[in-house]
């Protein structure tokens, strides 16, 4: 009885392990998937470990020690319980969205739910945040929080919009981090980055609305809703008074502005995870079926589609005539696009740089940078077709 | 090994409870509920095995004590004797534990699935994504709504009555099975272990989603009721004075208390 009784108790403490998320699947913890921006030469991203980096590429080619000139880093860290300890400790913070950067002001969301603006000379000098002098802030500026922000911050002339997941859409001073307004709430919550045209401000929520917002306000001016409320999973891209996203039923909508019911829709396989690009009247979607569509952007008509044979996470980038698309298994495809849309494409160049990507990439000069879900960042000339240079951006 | 365990395990049942929460009228919670009922159903012949093997071994404690008074400090000779009892009454010691063991990956299963329904997180919303089947009751209920009484399934339950619902009902269904035992040291391994589950999992139910909390609350009640109509209440009524009153059949069996 009593080996039956330990028998029990192992059981019991396997059962313990398993909830405790030690079964691989069970829970999974946010780690961000920020995307790189360039500004003046310097990339700057969201590291998987809470960082917010700017990197010179111009050192990472010549393999000098970090920080070089123009280089920094920045640990966003937030409270955490420990678990199962009662003591309070810090853990870093998820990065999502890509920064947005105004000259000197670097502009970032966190996972914990706070907006951050950096100044790149007092992070250089590694002084104290926040340098109030050169307009470093943070919102809400008590230890409150808004709700953990997935969406790229977006910037107008004077003022930075934030999405968050309590269901609003902030409209934040770009100089001193006060809030202009606050949206009411759009959706369950927000994880789509918004998409600033004119004085409207258009927004995709996951149950099934695009919203127009004054720019001004936050009221809604427009909003449209799918049949059925099937929400939308990409964040919004507009071209010509069109609304482009992806839905959680595997369809592409086209929204004209205004109207009440789509323009068309675009099936495919798997959703339309990433922003769709659009240029020349083309649509340009990566698909999680492992596809890239070429879709006609006033009729929905599939000009061409090539298949990648792994989900895409991250939208296309145009390079000159070029369109370079990076997989989830971390094959980058270049495609020269012919004058006619419809002719169709034969990719001339491949490679893979063998790590997952789901953080949008960004090119300059022929050279895609692209961040891995290996936390390093990776130069790729598109011409010579390989790995230029590589920068691990945890062991700085 | 991963991929085979999606395929024929995860797979299915995370698809299921997707399309059961769009049949339910998108509400996540139903389709917990109706989903944890289900797996209970379809395991109900191992757990009422375990449950009677269980019950077999409860009843020849008293025999057990006798053997270890009559031969003191010799453990040999003890389990000599046990195994003598234990074959004479045609009863496998390990017949409770494997019942259990069997239903372990489904439970595991069924916590990955809804872990992996509710996708807390960015990455579980894209990771969700691979796991699903094209038909469109699945994905039209993306993302679920993961409100559901006063709970949201997808954080822990703020109240303690989430808590005190799973811990309570675990502490009722332990005490219905764990007999009386004259052995102090018996009678404190039972006294801990009918306090620490229920503790453990009530504090799990404070820290994991409540969705999960919910399901363990289901499984909990459903529990008791198989217990129940097995046993009735068991030790729960008896307490821990009454004698045990079970007879214990050649193959094991038992005979339902009046």
């Amino acid at each position: 009885m009593k080996q039956v009784k330990i028998l029990f108790l192992i059981a019991f403490s396997l059962l313990g392990l398993v909830l405790a998320s030690c079964v691989p699947g069970g829970t999974q913890p946010a780690q961000g998937w920020s995307g790189i921006t360039l500004n003046d030469g310097i990339l700057y991203m969201g590291s998987m470990d809470g960082k917010i980096m700017a990197v010179n590429p111009s050192a990472r080619s010549q393999n000098l020690s970090f920080p070089a000139d123009g280089e920094w880093e920045y640990s966003i860290t937030a409270p955490s319980g420990g678990g199962l300890s009662c003591s309070q400790t810090s853990a870093s913070v998820a990065i999502y969205g890509t920064p947005a950067v105004d000259e000197a002001l670097v502009f970032s969301g966190g996972y914990n739910g706070k907006v951050y603006a950096l100044n790149a000379s007092a992070r250089s000098q590694n002084l104290d945040f926040p340098q109030m002098r050169d307009n470093e802030w943070f919102y809400p500026k008590t230890s409150e929080v808004i709700g953990a922000i997935v969406g790229s911050p977006v910037m107008s002339e004077d003022a930075i919009y934030v999405t968050s997941s309590n269901g609003k859409v902030y409209c934040l001073d770009k100089h001193f981090g006060d809030k202009k307004w606050e949206s009411d709430v759009l959706g369950d919550k927000l994880w789509s980055t918004p998409y600033i045209e004119g004085d409207k401000v258009y927004i995709s929520t996951f149950d099934g609305n695009l919203y127009a917002l004054s720019a001004e306000d936050g009221s809604i001016t427009w909003s449209f809703a799918t049949e059925s409320k099937i929400g939308f999973v990409s964040s919004p891209a507009v071209h010509e008074g069109i609304i482009f996203a992806g839905s959680f039923d595997d369809n592409l909508y086209a929204v004209e502005i205004g109207e009440s019911g789509p323009l068309w829709k675009f099936t495919g396989s798997n959703c339309f995870w990433a922003t769709p690009l659009v240029s020349n009247n083309v649509v340009y979607a990566s698909c999680l079926d492992g596809k890239i569509y070429a879709i006609d952007a006033t009729n929905g008509t599939e000009l061409w589609s090539f298949d990648v044979e792994s989900p895409v996470v991250v939208p296309p980038l145009l390079i000159d005539d070029s369109l370079v698309v990076v997989s989830d298994s971390g094959e980058v495809y270049i495609y020269p696009l012919e004058t006619d849309a419809s002719v169709g494409n034969t990719v001339v160049s491949m490679l893979s740089i063998g790590v997952s990507v789901q953080a949008p990439p960004c090119a300059q000069e022929g050279i895609v940078y692209i961040r891995g879900q290996d936390n390093c960042l990776y130069a790729v000339d598109i011409e010579q077709g390989r790995v230029i240079w590589k920068f691990p951006l945890t062991t700085q | 090994m991963a991929e085979l365990w999606n395929l024929i395990i995860l797979n299915p049942m995370l698809n299921g409870l997707i399309a059961l929460s769009s049949v339910s009228g998108g509400s996540f919670g139903l389709a917990i509920i109706g989903l944890t009922v289900i797996v209970r159903l379809i395991l109900l012949p191992l757990t009422l095995k375990q449950l009677k093997s269980t019950k077999a071994l409860q009843g020849m404690q008293p025999k057990i004590q006798e053997l270890q008074k009559k031969y003191g400090k010799n453990q040999q000779k003890i389990q000599q004797e046990m195994m003598k009892i234990y074959k004479e009454a045609g009863v496998n010691p390990l017949g409770c534990i494997w019942p259990m063991l069997v239903q372990f990956p489904v439970w595991i299963a069924l916590y990955q699935s809804i872990m992996r329904a509710l996708a807390t997180t960015p990455e579980s919303l894209l990771n969700l994504f691979q796991h699903l089947y094209s038909w469109e009751v699945v994905t039209q209920a993306i993302p679920l709504d993961s409100h559901f009484l006063w709970l949201n399934l997808g954080s822990p339950d703020s109240t303690l009555i989430l808590a005190i619902i799973v811990g309570g009902s675990m502490w009722v269904q332990q005490k219905m099975v764990t007999a009386p035992s004259a052995d102090p040291r018996q009678k404190s391994m039972n006294s801990m272990m009918l306090l620490m589950m229920p503790f453990m999992f009530g504090l799990f139910t404070l820290m994991f989603p409540s969705g999960l909390s919910l399901f363990w609350a289901v499984s909990n009640v459903i529990g008791i009721g198989i217990q129940y109509w097995i046993t009735g209440w068991g030790y729960l009524r008896r307490g821990t004075s009454a004698q045990v009153v079970t007879k214990v059949g050649g193959k094991g069996g038992i005979t339902k208390r009046p």
